[in-house]
This record gives C-alpha cells, sequence and structure tokens, in this order.
C-alpha cells in the first residue's frame, strides 16, 4: 500500500511487544505466558518485514545490495517461524509432563529454586 | 704480648673437656670394668693436671713486666663476618689466673671429697661427668679473651648447674629447683645479652678505626670503651646496669637470688663447687673483667654498692631463720658476695676478687665440713637435730671451726684481710657517689654491720651442731612427716625402700638429700668420715688460716691484680680516715662470736626449736625470706600465668579468632541478606528482568535528551 | 520536535491499515486481559489473523500465508489441543488474585512503551516511500533466495525441527 507511514507499524509492533512483555509478568497461568511470548515473536516479525518494505537506509546494511537486503528480512521471519513452531512443541510438551505431576496450574507453585 | 710459651693454656682447657668426653661417653663401662676407685681417679686426675699447669703459667706470667701481663694466645678462626673477628682466644692475666688457679685448685679437691662422698650412688659416672664439663665450662668463662666466648662459658656454668641441682631428677622438687635456678639465671641473662648488644653499638662508633677487627676481644674492646664512654656517662650507665643484671642473676643478688636457696637441693659437693666457690662469683670476674665501664658511671657503681650492701643484710638477716644447715650456708654466700659487689661498687675491684679467693676457701670448706656432718649425721641436714658432734667427728668440728672464725673475720684470718679490703674501700673511696651522696661509705657501714651478723649466725652455727649440752638427736621426737613418704603415692609399697640415694622419691615440699636412708634413729653413732674426705678440708683449712695473711703480705695480690689496663680512678683509698676500721671491724667480729655463744652455748633454745609454733614471729617471717619468693612466685609465675590465660581469653581467643569467625559471619549473614532475593519465582525474575530494561531505556532517553539539548539540537 | 504532527494524507489504504492494526492491538490486548485461557488464546487467533492481513499490505505474501499456515493453523491449534487436554478451560477458574506485581507490570509497560515510543515514532510518521520492489515477497523471490542464499540456515531449521518433533514427543510420553 502506499502512503502508509511505517510508524504505524512499527507502533503496532511495539505495543503488541509491550503487551507481550507485560502478559508474560501479570499473568500466572503458564499457557498464556507462553502465548503472550509468542506475541512478543509476532511483533518483532512485523518489525522486520516493515523494515524490509520500507528500505530506509539510502545504503542497505552490511554492504550486501539492495535486492539482498529485501529478502534478508522476510528469511528472517521466516526462521523465526520455524523456531517458533519447534519451540511450542517442545515447551507445550513440558509444560504437560510437568502438569501431569501436579493439579494445579500456577507458576508461582513452582519455586523449588526458592533460596 | 706474643703468644709464646702460654700455649700450654689450652691443654688446661682441654683435660677438663676430655675428662667430660671421656666419662660421658665410657664412664659406665669403665666403672664396671675397673671400679669406682679408678673412675674418680680418673675424674680428678684431669682437674689437677690442669692446676699444676697453671700453676706453672702464673709463674711465668709473674715473671713478666707488670705491665706486658696481659697474653693472649690464639686458637683459632671462629667468626669471621665482612668486618668483624670473633677468634677463638685466650687471655692469659692475672685476673684469668688466678680464676684459673681458683677453679682447677679448689675443683681438684672438691672432686677428689666427691669420689667419696658420692661412693655409693648408682649414677657415680654421669656426676663426675657434669662436674668435669662445669669446670670446662667456668675455665672458658675465664680464659675467653672475649665477651662471646665469656658467655659461652656463662650459658655452659649454667647449664652444668641445672644438670647437677637436679642431679637426683627423679624426685619432683629437685626438678623443680634446678629449674628455677635455671630460669631465674635467664632473666640474669637476658640482660647480660642487652648490655653486650648495647656494647657493640657504642663500639659501631669507632668500629673502622680499632686496630684489626677484634672488636670484641678484650685487649682491643677496653680501650676503645674506654674512649667512647669517658665522655658519655649515660651510656657508660646503661651499659654498667645490663651488665650488673646478668651477675646479679649468676651470682646471687636482690632480686634474683632466690634460686641459690633452692640450690641445696644438690648433692654438697655441687653446693660446695658452684654455688660457693666458682659459679657464684662469676659475676665479679665479669664486673673485674669490664670494670672500665663501670669506673665510667659512679651511678651505676652506686647502685652496685647499694644493692650488694642490701643483698648482704638481707641475706644475714634470713640466715638466722633456717634449721637447714646447708641453706645457712647458702644464705651465708648469698650474703658474702653482696661484700663482693660493695668492693666491686667501690671502684676497688681487686678486693672483690680477694674475697672471691678467701671466700672460696672458707667457703668450699664450710660446705665440705657440712657435707661431711650430714654424711655422719645419716643425710639429716636439720640443725636442731644436732649437738655435741665435736665429739664425735674431731677433724669436722676442727676444719669447720676454722671455716667458721675466717668468714667471721677473726683477725689474721683470710677472712679478715678480705673483708677490711673491701670495708675500707668502701668508707674510704670517693668513686660511688649519686648527686654527691657518697653510697660507697653507707654500704661500708651496713658492711660493717653484716660482718656483725655474719659473726653471729655463723657462732650460732657452730654451737647448734657440735657443741651444747645434749646430743639432741637422740631425744627429738621422730619426725612426723617421715610416713608420708610411703604413702604419697601409694606405690611404695612396691617400691625398693632401701634403695640408698633413691630414685623414687614422693612430692615433698623442701627438697632434702635423701630420704630414703633417714636413718636417723635416737641410737645414732656418728662416724668421722674417711680420708678421700678430711684431706679437702684440711687442705682448705689451712689455707683458709694462712692464705689471706700469704696472699696480703706486702700488698702483693693488690698490685698482682692491679694493672689491669686502663684504670680511670688511679688509686682507690683502702684505708679510710675518718673511723678506725680496723678497729670497728675487729669490734663486730668479736661481738658477733661472744653473743654467739652467750646466746647458743647451752644448746638449742626453746624458742628456735623443733615445736615450731614457740617461735617468735620475726624468725618465723625471716625464715620465709621475709616473704619475698612466696611474692615472686606469686607475682611472677602465677601472674604469669594468669596473664598468659588473660591473654589467650581476650585476645587470642576473642580478637584474632573473633576476627576469623568474623568474616565467617559477614558472609553468613549476607547470604542469608541476599538469599530473599531467590524466591524461586520466575515471574519475579521476568519483572527485575523488565525493571531493569525499563530503567536502561529511560537513562539512555534521558541521557540523549541532554546531549541533544546541550548541543542545541533539533 | 517542534509544533504539531505533520500533515499526512489520508488514503482509502491507511484506513485499512488503521483499522486492521486496530483490531489486532484490541485482539493483543485480550489475550492477556481475559481470566479464561480459551478467551486468550482465541484472542491470540484473532490477532495473528491481522497480522496476516498486514503482511499482505505490506506485499509480503509468502509470509502471510505463512503466518496464518503456522501460527494460526498449526500453533494455535496446538495450544487449543493443550488446553483442553489440561482441562483449563473449565467454567469454573479460580480467578487470579491480585498482587502489587501485576500493578508494577502494568506500571512497566507503560512506561517502556512511553520510553520507547516517543523516540521512535513520531519521526517516521512522515516516512511514506516505501523502497522495495513490489514483488519482493512473492514465493518465486523468498524460494530463490531460500534454497540459495539462505541454504545452510533451511538446512538447520531442518534439523532443529526434526529435534523438536523428537523431543517433544520424549516430553510428552507417559512412559519412556
Amino acid at each position: 500500500m502506499n502512503g502508509v507511514p511505517i510508524a504505524l507499524y512499527l507502533g503496532l509492533g511495539l505495543f503488541m511487544f509491550t503487551i507481550g512483555v507485560v502478559g508474560v509478568v501479570i499473568r500466572r497461568n503458564p499457557i498464556v505466558i507462553f502465548m503472550c511470548i509468542e506475541l512478543m515473536l509476532n511483533a518483532v516479525n512485523l518489525t522486520f518485514v516493515t523494515f524490509a518494505r520500507y528500505q530506509m537506509s539510502p545504503v542497505p546494511a552490511g554492504g550486501m545490495a539492495r535486492e539482498s537486503s529485501m529478502m534478508a528480512g522476510q528469511m528472517m521471519v521466516t526462521f523465526v517461524m520455524a523456531v517458533a513452531a519447534a519451540e511450542v512443541a517442545v515447551g507445550l510438551g513440558i509444560m504437560m509432563a510437568i502438569f501431569r505431576l501436579r493439579q494445579n496450574i500456577d507458576v508461582d507453585e513452582l519455586n523449588i529454586l526458592r533460596g | 704480648m706474643e703468644s709464646n710459651g702460654f700455649n700450654l693454656i689450652w691443654l688446661v682447657l682441654a683435660l677438663p673437656l676430655l675428662g667430660f668426653l671421656l666419662q660421658a661417653l665410657a664412664g659406665q663401662r669403665i666403672e664396671k670394668a675397673v671400679g669406682r676407685r679408678t673412675l674418680g681417679a680418673l675424674a680428678v686426675a684431669p682437674i689437677a693436671l690442669s692446676f699444676l699447669i697453671a700453676v706453672f703459667l702464673t709463674q711465668r706470667l709473674a715473671g713478666l713486666a707488670p705491665g706486658d701481663r696481659n697474653v693472649v694466645v690464639w686458637g683459632g678462626e671462629w667468626i669471621r663476618i665482612s668486618q668483624l673477628n670473633i677468634p677463638f682466644e685466650a687471655i692469659v692475666d692475672p685476673l684469668s689466673m688466678t680464676m684459673v688457679l681458683i677453679i682447677t685448685g679448689i675443683g681438684a679437691l672438691i672432686h677428689l671429697y666427691a669420689t667419696g662422698y658420692m661412693s655409693e650412688e648408682r649414677e657415680y659416672a654421669r656426676f663426675f661427668t657434669y662436674l668435669n664439663l662445669f669446670i670446662a665450662s667456668m675455665l672458658i668463662l675465664v680464659l675467653g679473651n672475649n665477651l662471646v666466648l665469656l658467655f659461652i662459658g656463662w650459658e655452659g656454668v649454667g647449664l652444668c648447674s641445672y644438670l647437677l641441682i637436679g642431679f637426683w631428677y627423679t624426685d619432683l622438687a629437685n626438678a623443680k629447683a634446678a629449674n628455677k635456678a635455671f630460669i631465674v639465671n635467664r632473666i640474669g641473662d637476658w640482660s647480660l645479652t642487652l648490655g653486650l648488644f648495647l656494647i657493640v653499638a657504642a663500639l659501631a662508633t669507632v668500629f673502622p678505626k680499632v686496630s684489626g677487627d677484634r672488636i670484641l676481644s678484650f685487649d682491643t674492646m677496653l680501650p676503645a670503651l674506654q674512649s667512647i664512654l669517658k665522655d658519655n656517662p649515660a651510656l657508660a650507665t646503661g651499659i654498667a646496669l645490663l651488665l650488673f643484671g646478668g651477675a646479679a642473676g649468676k651470682s646471687a643478688q636482690f632480686p634474683l637470688y632466690v634460686w641459690l636457696p633452692d640450690a641445696m637441693a644438690g648433692p654438697t659437693p655441687v653446693s660446695a663447687l658452684i654455688h660457693a666457690a666458682t659459679m657464684v662469683t662469676s659475676g665479679v670476674v665479669l664486673l673485674n673483667r669490664m670494670h672500665v665501664v663501670f669506673e665510667c658511671s659512679p651511678v651505676a657503681s652506686a647502685i652496685v654498692c647499694a644493692i650488694g650492701a642490701f643483698t648482704a643484710l638481707f641475706a644475714a638477716l634470713i640466715a638466722f631463720g633456717q634449721t637447714d644447715i646447708k641453706k645457712v650456708l647458702a644464705y651465708s654466700t648469698v650474703s658474702q658476695l653482696g661484700f663482693m659487689f660493695i668492693g666491686c661498687g667501690a671502684g676497688a675491684y681487686w678486693t672483690g676478687m680477694f674475697h672471691v679467693t678467701t671466700h672460696a676457701f672458707f667457703k668450699a670448706l664450710l660446705f665440705l665440713g657440712a657435707g661431711a656432718v650430714i654424711h655422719a649425721m645419716a643425710h639429716e641436714q636439720d640443725m636442731r637435730r644436732y649437738g655435741k658432734l665435736a665429739k664425735y667427728l674431731p677433724i669436722t668440728f676442727g676444719t669447720m671451726l676454722v671455716g667458721a672464725l675466717a668468714i667471721s673475720g677473726f683477725p689474721l684470718m683470710s677472712g679478715f684481710f678480705s673483708k677490711e679490703a673491701i670495708l675500707g674501700a668502701a668508707l674510704a673511696g670517693t668513686h660511688a657517689q649519686v648527686d654527691g651522696f657518697a653510697i660507697g661509705e653507707w654500704a661500708g657501714l651496713v658492711g660493717l654491720v653484716v660482718a656483725g651478723l655474719t659473726a653471729l649466725y655463723m657462732t650460732r652455727l657452730t654451737f647448734l651442731t657440735f657443741l651444747g649440752n645434749e646430743e639432741r638427736w637422740r631425744t627429738a621426737p621422730a619426725e612426723i612427716h617421715h610416713e608420708s613418704h610411703a604413702v604419697a603415692f601409694g606405690v611404695s609399697e612396691l617400691l625398693d625402700l632401701s634403695d640408698p640415694h633413691g630414685f623414687y622419691k614422693t612430692m615433698d615440699s623442701q627438697a632434702e638429700e635423701d630420704h630414703a636412708h633417714h636413718g636417723l634413729t635416737s641410737d645414732h653413732t656418728p662416724h668421722e668420715v674417711g680420708p678421700s674426705m678430711w684431706i679437702p678440708l684440711v687442705v682448705l683449712a689451712a689455707l683458709s688460716v694462712f692464705g689471706g695473711f700469704l696472699l696480703q703480705s706486702n700488698g702483693m695480690f693488690e698490685h698482682w691484680l692491679q694493672p689491669m689496663p686502663l684504670p680511670v680512678l688511679g688509686e682507690v683509698r683502702t684505708e679510710p680516715t675518718t673511723i678506725n676500721l680496723t678497729m670497728y671491724s675487729l669490734i663486730a667480729a668479736f661481738a658477733g662470736m661472744i653473743l654467739g655463744a652467750i646466746f647458743y652455748y647451752r644448746g638449742l633454745p626453746a624458742n628456735q626449736g623443733l615445736d615450731e609454733t614457740k617461735w617468735t614471729p620475726l624468725r618465723l617471717w625471716q625464715r620465709n625470706q621475709f616473704g619475698f619468693d612466696q611474692g615472686v612466685t606469686t607475682l611472677a609465675v602465677e601472674g604469669g600465668g594468669d596473664l598468659g590465660r588473660s591473654l589467650w581469653h581476650w585476645i587470642d581467643n576473642g580478637v584474632i579468632d573473633g576476627f576469623v569467625r568474623g568474616i565467617a559471619l559477614v558472609a553468613t549473614v549476607s547470604g542469608g541478606v541476599l538469599r530473599q532475593i531467590q524466591t524461586g519465582s520466575v515471574r519475579l525474575y521476568a519483572l527485575v528482568m523488565l525493571v531493569g530494561v525499563v530503567g536502561f531505556l529511560s537513562y539512555f532517553l534521558v541521557a540523549s535528551h541532554l546531549a541533544i539539548a546541550v548541543t542545541g539540537g533539533r | 520536535m517542534n509544533g504539531a504532527l505533520p500533515a499526512i494524507e489520508i488514503t482509502p489504504s491507511l484506513l485499512m491499515v488503521v483499522a486492521l492494526a486496530g483490531i489486532a492491538a484490541l485482539a493483543a490486548v485480550g489475550v492477556i486481559a481475559f481470566n479464561n485461557p480459551i478467551r486468550s488464546a482465541l484472542c491470540l487467533v484473532v490477532n495473528f489473523f491481522m497480522l496476516a492481513a498486514l503482511y499482505f499490505t505490506l506485499n509480503a505474501e509468502m509470509i502471510g500465508v505463512t503466518q496464518v499456515v503456522v501460527y494460526t493453523g498449526a500453533i494455535m491449534v496446538l495450544f487449543l489441543f493443550v488446553i483442553m487436554l489440561l482441562n483449563l478451560g473449565a467454567p469454573i477458574v479460580k480467578p487470579e488474585a491480585k498482587e502489587p506485581q501485576t500493578l508494577v507490570g502494568l506500571l512497566l509497560g507503560v512506561v517502556l512503551f512511553g520510553v520507547v515510543g516517543s523516540q521512535l515514532l513520531p519521526p517516521l510518521l512522515s516516512v511514506v516511500k516505501v523502497g522495495a520492489a513490489d514483488n519482493y515477497g512473492s514465493p518465486e523471490a523468498l524460494g530463490r533466495t531460500l534454497f540459495t542464499q539462505y541454504m545452510f540456515p533451511f538446512e538447520a531449521v531442518s534439523i532443529l525441527l526434526l529435534i523438536g518433533v523428537v523431543g517433544s514427543i520424549m516430553l510428552a510420553k507417559r512412559r519412556i
């Protein structure tokens, strides 16, 4: 689309990221915490694609060609998605393993590391 | 001063050492092989030979001109550190030869006596080993040409004194007495060492200029010291007092005399040799050697005089409260040593040496005689059980009477001459002064009083032992504390109580020579001693009678010792002009003797008898050394223990260990505080991370705004 | 920063983007606001869909499709399955207790947004020109780059996914 200020996308990314951070700190349900982590990852993805689209620097960073700098952001997003998928799988597996042992789901109960 | 012809002095030193080595390594074997008499002869022979060689060397020395009588005999390299050279050297001069003659001569006589006295002793060889070692050490002390060799001898005699006092070491009281002697001596040694260091420090100022580098050798050191100290009386006083501290330790002056009475726990020959004739005179020898220091300091000399006089009086008073014959003689020794220091303090050092010589004669005689009495009375030492022994022990009585008269200052006996010389020097001399207050004169007057007291207590001893009107041991009640021997440890039933000079003794309070054979029954008949014991007695008696007269005829002794290098004072007058010394000293001596005869001619007075409840408080206090020994013990020994304990508790345990524990405590406490942060709650950690991030970003925001505002940006 | 915001031209595309972004933002808030985890998950699904639409507005079509397929199609489904498996969506859900940490967290979130946003956003309101080619997000372009320049990371990620599969099975099994 034409005429859309970059600040809009970036602002949304920042907003989603902040919401994710706050969610990790506030919520006690581990699944919700995990979802907030995904939110943060998506915010970052959005930012990557935005910058890939709006090539803001006159000369691309790292000495790469303009074509490469266009694709680099998307490559990053691709890989982030792949890793996020793997992470979710494993993380949820861990969660299932832990919470099969206990019946209550509260992150604060996991305080064996208490000094 | 070449040493030609005097190299034999090393033989004098080597013979006792060889005797020591022989007996130490092979003594018991020789004893088993050829018997005790041969071993005894082997012990006496080196000393006698040394004496003969010393006589020969003295004659040769006397043949030299008076100014040349100062021969240094080189022995070998010892310490050589850059500019410091301390070799093995012997000095052959009148002072050292006099002492060598006394040591070897009287030493030989006492060795002979000891072969008889200790003949029933189990550890015969060990005794003579130590005795020969003692002679060797004493010879090193007097012959060494520098202070370091003197100090080696000093320590050596201290060691031998310890070994010999504690000869019967299985009795704890003897071991304690030996320890006391050694430790109190150590205090004196500390003072002496400090004095040596101070001398070296003083000499360091002229060090490079002194000829050669043998800085501590007497022949180079004494002139150098004199030139330094002549203008520096304060330094001289310091050095002198430190040296006197060492002398006071060895020569049993107040307050370091406390070991000498306890040292009577050793065998009587030891007491005679070490604690009467030789070792305790080392202090006087030291003062004679280092007289230049004392001559440069009237204050120090006054202090020496004062302490000598006080000690003389103090010990004489204590002697009246003693009932043990050896203790009376011990305190008498302390008192006479005080006399010697009066003489040295007054500036007439030769009088001190003269009294050393005569005192060696009669005190050794008295001790050996006491030993004969003890031997005859089955090792009973308490005079209250003697009486009328002159009938049974004629030779002993005769010789001891001579000794008692000599020490009391009977005219024309040796003691008379030497005491007159000392008192004359003290009363006439002007050296010992403090701010014009003539301490010397007061010391001399005190000496006169003590002379009278000496006569009195010696007469008491003579009458109680040999005269009187009854043989008290026949009627005296048996000693109550005998039973305690058997039961104190409870093991004596297992022991062979017929063990003569036995080794299995109990922890009785006063060290007595021998308990197990306290066979003094009421029907005991004393018998005279054998020839090996009375020959020395007779020889010493003869010397006591004639020695003083012979030595001082024409002032021979005085001139013999006089050309000691560089006297500062010039002639010291020995004839006081204010009072007629001869008359007063004769009055003192005779008064003492007559009063003694009056008090004691009937024997033991009731208020000094075995029943101690009848004793006057004064006498009890006298017996107890006026409480001094007890005071020192409480203060030093127990006080030291308490101090150590409290230091341990407060400082070692409290501060040092507390510091270490405190570090641990800090770690623990801080850990406990920091532990609160570890809640185990991951959300809290995430929150903290968030706080950190936000803080970080805010900081940069502020910083960048400030930067922009400063640079006048946008 | 002086004066009012610079003039922005209001175009239909701008309005559409604003709408999409607004719904996404609201959905994000909903994720953390609901007590019920199922509702949070569904809000997240909405958020992801909006994001995919936003990717399309940015001409990154391949990414947008991948977002729908992987994130909403796979990941969120997985989340919902787990929620239901662990019976977390029960109507009687214990409300989380109030605690000061919540307030501190919210405050910090606001501060974070304010700090970063105030520096970042205002200068960029005027940037409207795009720099990339319009077909940069096509599958063809993506594929060409992915299989040539980024071959190694691609293979590495495939191994990573393999490990993830194995690991998640191991973790979730009742008996090894």
